[in-house]
């Protein structure tokens, strides 16, 4: 019987569905008697879409503008040679 | 105007690679904040990641004859990108933070989980607003994380790029990357958590 640390171990795995049948078995049977767990594996699932929204970055306009003109004053003015 | 997204830049590529420069320039324009909101988070450095989106659009204009779309234009651009912060990130020797001192979550010696997660998680996402301190904690707490498991975190979770892809660009295996990866997980996730729970 899987402890909450084991599941937790495995939960990479689970989530990309990357498991053999019987280990995932035995997690969800985990899973079904500890609801602190569910809540876990909830928490654990929705931290990179949180993370990808709060590491949204801007260029700031001075930036974008010093990499026009490197662009300008590096590339060819007509373009692909 | 050209449609937002992979159709439209499917169009402007090939109006740059008849050689319009004003069509390069608005590839540019579409990907540069992504470019470079992920060079700042590998690098923790604007300078840096000033320096890594000229280099990465330059790179790009340089093969784009040799680029053939069968990836969509920002996964490759993104991909320029994450090599040339792991180039500058190899040439950079920072004193890492102990691998230990990530944060995961605390269990028993019976291995249960000692703490629940807060209420906050259990909302639908759309219900859980990303207020600026949290979007403040969530990027201390990246880049907080010792640069091996931060390029991991950012390739997989932000880019996308797939384990294959990130082992051939940071020449580790895949089952290292998996290992890293979780570790950042658990530790961003601590983060939120702890972030929650604050009265």
């Amino acid at each position: 019987m899987y402890t909450c640390q084991d599941s937790i171990n495995l939960l990479l795995d689970f989530l990309d569905g990357e498991m053999p049948a019987e280990v995932s078995a035995e997690l969800r049977e985990h899973l079904a008697g500890c609801p602190p767990c569910v809540e876990f594996v909830e928490s654990y699932r929705a931290t990179p879409g949180i993370c990808r929204e709060a590491l949204k970055a801007k260029m700031p306009p001075e930036v974008a503008r010093r990499l026009t003109q490197f662009l300008r004053s590096r590339l060819p003015p007509q373009g692909v040679p | 105007m050209t449609a937002p997204g992979p159709e439209g830049d499917k169009a402007l590529l090939a109006s740059a690679q008849a050689g319009n420069m004003g069509a390069f320039e608005e590839l540019v324009e579409r990907h540069r904040d992504r470019v470079y909101g992920l060079a700042l988070r590998m690098t923790r450095s604007e300078a840096d990641a000033a320096e890594i989106s000229q280099e990465t659009f330059l790179s790009a204009f340089q093969h784009l004859q040799s680029f053939r779309g069968e990836a969509a234009f920002g996964s490759w651009v993104h991909r320029i990108a994450a090599n040339h912060a792991l180039m500058r990130l190899r040439h950079r020797r920072v004193v890492q933070m102990a691998e230990e001192e990530l944060k995961a979550p605390d269990f028993s010696e019976r291995g249960t989980l000692l703490e629940t997660p807060a209420p906050e998680w259990s909302k639908p996402a759309e219900e859980r607003a990303l207020d600026a301190e949290l979007g403040e904690a969530i990027r201390r707490a990246t880049d907080a994380l010792p640069d091996a498991y931060r390029e991991v975190f950012l390739l997989k979770d932000a880019e996308g790029l797939s384990y294959e892809q990130i082992a051939e660009a940071t020449g580790d295996s895949v089952p290292a990357i998996k290992s890293r990866l979780h570790r950042a997980r658990l530790a961003l996730r601590e983060a939120i958590d702890r972030f929650y729970k604050e009265p």
